[in-house]
């Protein structure tokens, strides 16, 4: 019983290997007829440099269709993020004395510079917001013209027209707004 | 060519060195210039290894030097080994140092400012301030710790003074310095303290508060010890030397004590402590900070001379703290008195010291001292008596009333388990397979 199986294993095995070399001949085969056509030139006809592609003029034949879905405005951004995320930390800078000296020189500048383009930024935000806050309450304070009380121009000024879309309301104003919950938070027996 | 190039090139042309003029045939002329080239001598930069020029290098190699850096590099020193740091020519770094110049211009007008300020303030009648007297010495402290503040803002930024601090030539007396010092201080060596002084249960033995403000690194025979080090009593027989770094301005007079806080104390079965040095109006600047205990002899310093620690054999580790108490400004102790006061060394309470004198502990570091084989000589060179005496551990019995022994075996020693005796042979704490085991 085990001879037999391992006879059969062994010839079966024996097909395989005939099977294989004789296509490892043909592969060999192909081969050499194929470098035997080949040119004078001994670099491969892909590293050549090609032609130019005509300048304008015709219309390009293939133009990859964009079938995926249309990439979001933030696409660049996670891919970059996904690269990121799970690749392992840089290797620490290794710098010899001097090296390391000029390094924390020009870090600390850095960090100097952004510093001050905050506190910049920030000063002139702060300084913004304030001529507007002042001008608010110039506006509160003043008797409105003609007819209008006190505070008319301040009013309208803060009106929000528009800002939440062409006739729109914010949808807080959907619901009345009241204090607290109401106790009936929703009424499942309403019908149209 | 670019039209650039085109009009540059004649220029460059006469820019380059001119060749010299050859023969027709070159090869022996080529010949003769190797020639002449192999018997050049090497300079002294090519003996350098940060300056050697490729032939030189197996010379150097073989005499078991290796060159350093890349060839390239190695030439640029030739010519450029002599530059001062902060010329060196990269753009980046002399950009960046650019901006720390002008920030330091910054701090330094700002400093004036300041300075103006507070000169104005002092003149300033105390009645004319709001808030009077209290106000103006409150407005005055906080302008000068501003001023601080920004002096050492201004110097942070620079790398030379970096350097210079990691060279450790930095002046203590500029509070850059300081404030380096103290920060790499407090990185490391503070919270070791911090920590022994916990486990070593100093604070409420010794004193009810210790933070300390200076570093005090122990030294014996020129080998530091660190924190907490049992030291060999042989090795503390001499006195040690303290550095001793204080990190804000100015002169102080210190007062030193040494205090062994385990003593046994066998009448009234406690510990009690004993001071082994005592010295008073020791004088410290942040730039002195050597301190030797062994030069400490004036009169108007030492009050107790140094006793080596000692540690009977058999009694546990005792801990010998050293306490740097500050005293108050421009006030010296009266060394006469601490004579008489501390002349018997016993029980002596380091917070009544304090109490006493008003003093602040500013600096702490110990070691431990245990019994070993020079304790006995020790003790004998300096007539401390007690060397014969070897303490034992009361035997403290327990107070959990004594357990029947159990599990299966204990529990067949029955006549009714006779047919298992066999079996039952070890029980726990009596016996094992070898036989009985518990003494009677």
């Amino acid at each position: 019983m085990a001879s037999s199986t391992s006879i059969t294993g062994l010839f079966s095995r024996l097909s395989l290997l005939s099977r294989n070399t004789t296509s490892t001949a043909t592969a060999t085969a192909a081969m050499t007829s194929t470098s035997t056509s080949r040119l004078f030139s001994t670099t491969s006809s892909s590293l050549a440099r090609k032609a130019p592609p005509p300048a304008g003029g015709s219309a390009p034949k293939a133009v990859r269709r964009n079938r995926q879905a249309p990439k979001s405005e933030n696409f660049f951004r996670i891919r970059t993020l996904r690269r990121n995320m799970f690749s392992p930390a840089p290797p620490p800078l290794r710098m010899a004395r001097l090296r390391y000296l000029r390094h924390w020189t020009i870090h600390r500048a850095w960090q100097l510079f952004r510093r001050k383009q905050h506190e910049a930024i920030d000063k002139e935000r702060s300084r913004m917001h304030a001529g507007m806050y002042n001008a608010c309450e110039e506006l509160r304070k003043t008797v409105g013209p003609g007819s209008r009380g006190e505070g008319y121009l301040y009013r309208v000024a803060m009106e929000k027209k528009g800002v939440y879309g062409l006739d729109g309301v914010p949808i807080e104003y959907a619901r009345f707004q009241t204090d607290s919950p109401a106790k009936e938070a929703w009424n499942h027996e309403w019908k149209r | 060519m670019s039209r650039c190039q085109a009009v540059a090139r004649p220029l460059a042309r006469q820019l380059r060195p001119q060749c010299a003029i050859r023969p027709f045939t070159t090869g022996a002329a080529r010949a003769a210039a190797a020639a002449t080239e192999e018997v050049k001598q090497p300079s002294a930069l090519d003996l350098d290894p940060n300056s050697v020029l490729p032939e030189f290098e197996s010379d150097l190699i073989k005499a078991g030097k290796m060159p350093i850096g890349s060839r390239r590099r190695r030439v640029a020193m030739r010519t450029t080994a002599s530059l001062p740091f902060e010329q060196l020519p990269y753009q980046a770094f002399q950009e960046a140092r650019a901006i720390l110049a002008a920030d330091r211009q910054e701090k330094v007008a700002k400093i004036q400012e300041e300075l103006e300020k507070i000169a104005l303030l002092e003149k300033k009648d105390a009645a004319l301030v709001k808030g009077g007297q209290a106000m103006k010495d409150t407005k005055l402290a906080s302008l000068r710790r501003y001023v601080e503040q920004l002096k050492i803002q201004a110097d942070i930024n620079d790398p030379l003074v970096k350097k210079r601090f990691e060279d450790g030539l930095g002046d203590m007396d500029k509070p850059i310095y300081r404030h380096y010092a103290e920060r790499k201080w407090r990185s490391y060596d503070y919270r070791l303290i911090t920590q022994r002084i916990k486990q070593f249960n100093i604070v409420p033995d010794v004193l009810p508060k210790l933070d300390p403000v200076a570093d005090v690194q122990l030294y014996f025979r020129q080998s530091k010890i660190p924190p907490g080090e049992i030291v060999d009593s042989l090795i503390s027989e001499n006195p040690p030397r303290l550095r001793v770094q204080v990190f804000n301005k100015g002169p102080r007079l210190v007062s030193l004590v040494v205090l062994d806080s385990d003593v046994p104390d066998v009448e009234k079965d406690a510990f009690s402590k004993r001071c082994h040095f005592l010295a008073a109006n020791i004088s410290l600047s942040p730039n002195d900070t050597s301190l030797p205990l062994s030069k400490i002899r004036a009169d108007d310093q030492l009050a107790v001379p140094w006793l080596p620690p000692t540690a009977q054999k058999g009694s546990p580790y005792h801990r010998v703290g050293i306490y740097l108490l500050e005293q108050k400004p421009e006030t010296k102790l009266d060394v006469a008195k601490l004579k008489e006061l501390y002349a018997s060394r016993d029980g002596f309470s380091l917070k009544s010291f304090r109490d006493k004198f008003s003093l602040t502990p500013v600096g702490f570091n110990m070691f431990r001292s245990v019994w070993d084989e020079n304790t006995a000589g020790v003790m004998e060179r300096h007539s401390v008596a007690g060397a014969d005496v070897e303490f034992r551990p009361t035997r403290v019995h327990s107070l959990k009333p004594p357990v029947k022994p159990r599990g299966w075996e204990a529990k067949r020693q029955g006549p009714a388990y006779r047919h298992l005796w066999k079996y039952t042979k070890r029980i726990k704490g009596l016996s094992n397979a070898r036989g009985w085991t518990k003494r009677r």
